[in-house]
């Protein structure tokens, strides 16, 4: 199998070469329109089809990869080192992504993947995915060289084949870590395919702004992934890793964040240019920016420059992403030099107070953002470079610049939807606005009389403040946001005598990403409450006798003794709690300890019990060395359930914002006909 | 599956995809040029969208009817001139209108 | 009567956030319990973990325990969190203070944040106010039949109502 693998990966790096360089030269052709022996467009054709075939037979090395996997294979070294007998099947699996090679497998894969789609649709603009299909393929060259002499994963183990081997890292054997990395690499390498379209674009001067609406889909369901990718990695971390966060400012963290970010800013403001041609360089800048960090994020955590708790081992790949990393820069920064032309604005924001000019500040946060967050990546190293030690830029620095970022981002969220294209003007900011700022002042009073003060006990708690102004503002979205769906499905239910529910299915319908946006937006806006709640988070730890009992909050824990168990992964030890509300038993939990024996290594298994008043999370940290009674550390996070519920929102609003509008009759009539037909199109808004 | 084995099988595979790749397509996808009147309908679609979320707007009270009358004028004119051109483009260029007309 | 009334009421916002600001800078000084909590947050785990020492889980992890043993001793002895944090910083180097301090080099990292924003939103508001400034006016009606008859039309195609269904 080795060998196959191998030879696969061989014949789709030549394969993929292939495609850039005929791909190159047919476009050449093209370019200078002098006739040759061979037709640019056969040329072309025989390029594309390179990198269809690149695709399976990179699929093919892969799916030796997983095979080798499957039947305990170990003379290959990642097997041995990433996987052993007793591993269950569904992570012998996962065992693709849990180590360097083969997670670089699985993104040349993916790669391909999209890069399969991409020149299988290739007739809705066949020379716009000729230029996207050759730039694609430089990239996959990139990978697919990495994959065959930097970090193969097919090479042979040296000496002796053991009997089984090392197994796969505690950490990791766990439901979500074997969708959380594929989902994460969707979204990294999916912004590829608008990154190609745009450089693609400008390099041929594509004429108007169709390009950004082929790419719209790719963008999303980039998007799309991303955050599931994040989202459903906090939530691993919050199960697994054990200390009851989610989310602890990690450099992977961080470098899965920052292409979020920028990603999210250029979704925003590319509807500028599709809607009025404004902001061209800018989102041609942001969508090369999105990609290049996709890139710097793992040349940071592959390379070894930033310590990080998702240790991979340190290796000399980091010099080949840093090769690259240059390359892509260089191409962007010259083809932007020599087309900047094609870029100019057709039109310019005419007010500070308009839709445009809230999309530039919302632009304005989302990099600010970044910047911060790469800021604090790098200012290890940059500390390290001046002042020769090294300092940590750990949790307590993030959280306190990106929380008010944060805040300021919740507030445009509210603003930018209610303030018209333009300009507004004061009448329609009073109109506009009257409804979210009493939602905002209703909610501080509300939540000052129900306890959330800052001020207690002459300290300010500026958790609790700032818990507090976003709790209001989440108020001030939702309603604005609720009162764009009711305005809109009040005019389609005035004219078509619809309910109100079928005028809002219908609203949505007839403009899916506008109203998925929103959905999008409340799904951001519950998650914000979730992650502000975090402000009043409670924990106690204590050592727990048979029989003793611990309170939090409304529950009391008592030991009710403690149990082992032992199979051919791992043994493990647990302690059962009953837990009592209002003098009931209401439930028990059972936190335990595992030993991966593959391994040896030691793994906390937190129980975590989610109710309406939010989640109880039980640690088992160990015994005392000195009585041998076990410790117990609870946790009582009131809102930590809201993250995971906005997700659902997130991922319900993209899929509607994925789907097609439905056209109204008229609108794609030509001119005569549009004459006699009755235009309903009134209701049909763009964005 | 042993060291032979596994390069046959590349082999094959090389073979195949070998084929699929240079097997002759008489008819490639053409590489067509996108037109200025291309260019210029869409442009068209574009206003006329925005002309319609205008509306739409105003109807669900989001603009008042000044701001909303002179931004209506603005995006009228804008289209007016946009379609006296593509009528120009299509004039001069007639074997297009009817590839064009739907 | 006006202005003095608007002065007051700017003084008494500047009042309320100097009091913000000052309530801010003195918070911290808890209980114990809470004071351990806070510094154990500000710490990192010297064991490798890459947590905060108030986090870290690490199964067996000696140093954390010998660590957080040393913080409740530091509290109890009635140190200030400023000198239990440069203790610490002199015992394990700088890498085991969570965040950069607020001295020599470690300030820019607190800066340049705050700078960013701010040069970029200075610069976001100028651009757009210089472009605002020289905004096109409403272009003169054009006096032009043709121009008014496709404008009907226009109208026509993008206003009807929506009687027919989808």
């Amino acid at each position: 199998m080795a060998a196959f693998g191998s030879f696969a990966l061989l014949l789709a790096l030549a394969l993929a070469t292939y495609n850039l360089f005929a791909g190159t030269a047919a476009l050449r052709l093209l370019a200078n329109g002098r006739p040759a022996r061979i037709s640019s467009d056969r040329l072309a054709d025989t390029a594309r089809r390179a990198g269809i075939a690149s695709f399976v037979a990179v699929t093919a090395a892969a799916v030796a990869l997983v095979w080798s996997a499957l039947t305990n294979d170990f003379t290959i070294t990642y097997i041995a080192e990433h996987s052993n007998r007793a591993l269950p099947a569904p992570y012998k699996f996962a065992a693709l992504w849990s180590g360097q090679e083969g997670s670089l497998l699985l993104w040349a894969w993916l790669l391909g993947g999209y890069g399969f789609i991409l020149r299988l649709t290739h007739k809705t603009e066949v020379k716009l995915h000729a230029y996207a299909g050759t730039i694609l393929a430089g990239v996959e060259v990139f990978f697919l060289a990495i994959v065959n002499f930097a970090a193969p994963p097919f090479s042979l183990l040296k000496g002796a084949i053991p009997n089984d081997g090392n197994g796969l890292n505690p950490l990791l054997q766990y439901p979500e870590m074997v969708i959380h990395p594929p989902l994460l690499y969707l979204g990294y390498v999916g912004f590829t395919i608008p990154f190609a379209f745009a450089l693609g674009a400008l390099m041929m001067r594509y004429p108007g702004e169709t390009w950004i609406k082929v790419t719209r889909r790719w963008t999303l369901v980039s998007w799309l992934f991303l955050t599931l990718g994040i989202v459903v990695g906090m939530h691993w971390a919050y199960g697994v890793l054990g200390w009851g966060g989610y989310w602890g400012w990690d450099p992977v963290e961080n470098a899965s964040l920052m292409p979020w970010l920028t990603g999210t800013a250029f979704l925003h403001s590319v509807m500028m240019q599709e809607r009025k041609g404004m902001m061209k360089s800018w989102n041609i800048w942001l969508i090369f920016a999105t990609f290049m960090l996709s890139i710097l994020g793992t040349l940071l955590t592959r390379g070894g420059l930033v310590s990080s708790v998702h240790a991979f081992a340190q290796s000399s790949l980091g010099t080949w992403f840093m090769v690259f990393l240059a390359i892509v820069l260089a191409v962007c920064v010259l083809t932007y030099i020599f087309k900047r032309n094609h870029l100019k604005s057709e039109q310019r924001i005419e007010s500070l107070v308009s839709r445009e000019s809230s999309f530039l500040f919302n632009n304005l946060v989302l990099l600010t953002a970044c910047f911060v967050i790469l800021w604090g990546t790098l200012f290890p190293i940059l500390s390290e470079f001046v002042e020769g030690s090294k300092i940590t830029v750990g949790a307590p620095f993030f959280d306190r610049v990106a929380i008010p970022i944060g805040i300021f981002l919740l507030f445009l969220t509210g603003v930018g939807p209610l303030l018209p294209w333009r300009a507004a003007s004061l009448q329609a900011i009073r109109r506009n606005f009257l409804l979210p700022a009493l939602a905002v002042w209703a909610t501080v009073i509300g939540g000052i009389a129900a306890g959330i003060r800052p001020w207690q006990d002459s300290t300010f708690d500026i958790g609790r403040f700032y818990a507090l102004v976003a709790f209001a503002l989440a108020a001030g979205v939702l309603t604005a946001i609720l009162s764009e769906f009711l305005r809109g499905a009040g005019v389609i239910a005035r004219q078509t005598s619809r309910n109100l529910f079928a005028a809002i299915y219908l609203l949505i319908r007839r403009n899916t990403r506008r109203y998925g946006g929103y959905v999008v937006h409340i799904g951001v806006v519950v998650a914000m409450i979730g992650l502000a709640g975090a402000a009043f988070n409670r924990n106690v730890e204590s050592e727990l006798a048979l029989h003793d009992r611990m309170g939090i909050g409304p529950y009391i824990l008592e030991n009710a003794g403690g149990s082992q168990d032992t199979n051919t992964n791992y043994n493990s030890e647990s302690v059962l709690l009953d837990i009592y509300r209002g003098g009931k038993r209401v439930f028990q939990v059972a936190p335990e300890r595992r030993t991966y024996l593959a391994s040896d290594q030691p793994q906390t298994m937190a129980a975590i019990h989610s109710g309406p008043g939010g989640d109880l999370y039980v640690i088992y940290e160990g015994t005392d060395s000195d009585t041998g009674h076990p410790i117990i550390k609870a946790l009582l996070n009131p809102l930590v359930g809201w993250i995971w519920a906005g997700l659902v929102f997130i991922v319900f609003g993209t899929l509607v914002a994925l789907t097609p509008s439905l056209m109204p009759v008229a609108a794609t009539v030509r001119m005569p006909a549009a004459r006699t037909a009755p235009a309903e199109a009134a209701l049909k808004g763009g964005d | 599956m042993t060291e032979m084995q596994g390069i046959i099988a590349g082999a094959m595979l090389t073979l195949a995809l070998g084929i699929y790749i240079f097997w002759p397509e008489n008819a490639p996808a053409n590489q067509s040029e996108k037109s200025r009147l291309d260019y210029l309908l869409e442009r068209k679609e574009q206003l006329y969208e925005n002309l319609r979320d205008l509306t739409f707007e105003y109807r669900a009270g989001k603009y008042p009817e000044e701001d909303f009358v002179a931004q209506r004028s603005l995006l009228e004119n804008e289209t007016a001139l946009l379609i006296t051109e593509i009528e120009r483009v299509e004039r001069t260029r007639p074997g297009r209108i009817a590839l064009r007309a739907r | 009567m006006a202005t003095p009334l608007r002065f007051t009421s700017w003084t008494k916002a500047l009042q309320a956030i100097a009091l913000v600001v000052a309530v801010t800078l003195s918070m911290g000084a808890g209980n114990d319990s809470a004071r351990f909590q806070d510094l154990s947050h500000r710490l990192m785990c010297t064991c490798g973990c890459a947590q905060m020492l108030g986090e870290c889980n690490q199964m067996g992890c000696a140093e954390s325990a010998r660590a957080k043993a040393e913080l409740t001793t530091a509290i109890t002895s009635g140190k200030t969190d400023r000198q239990i944090l440069d203790t610490f910083a002199a015992k394990y180097g700088a890498t085991v203070l969570a965040a950069p301090t607020t001295k020599g080099f470690d300030l820019v990292a607190w800066i340049a944040p705050i700078a960013v924003f701010a040069a970029a939103l200075m610069g976001t508001i100028l651009l757009v106010r210089r472009w605002s400034a020289g905004r096109t006016q409403l272009p003169a009606e054009p006096a032009n039949p043709e121009i008014d008859v496709l404008r009907e039309q226009i109208r026509r195609e993008t206003e009807a109502g929506i009687e027919g269904g989808f």
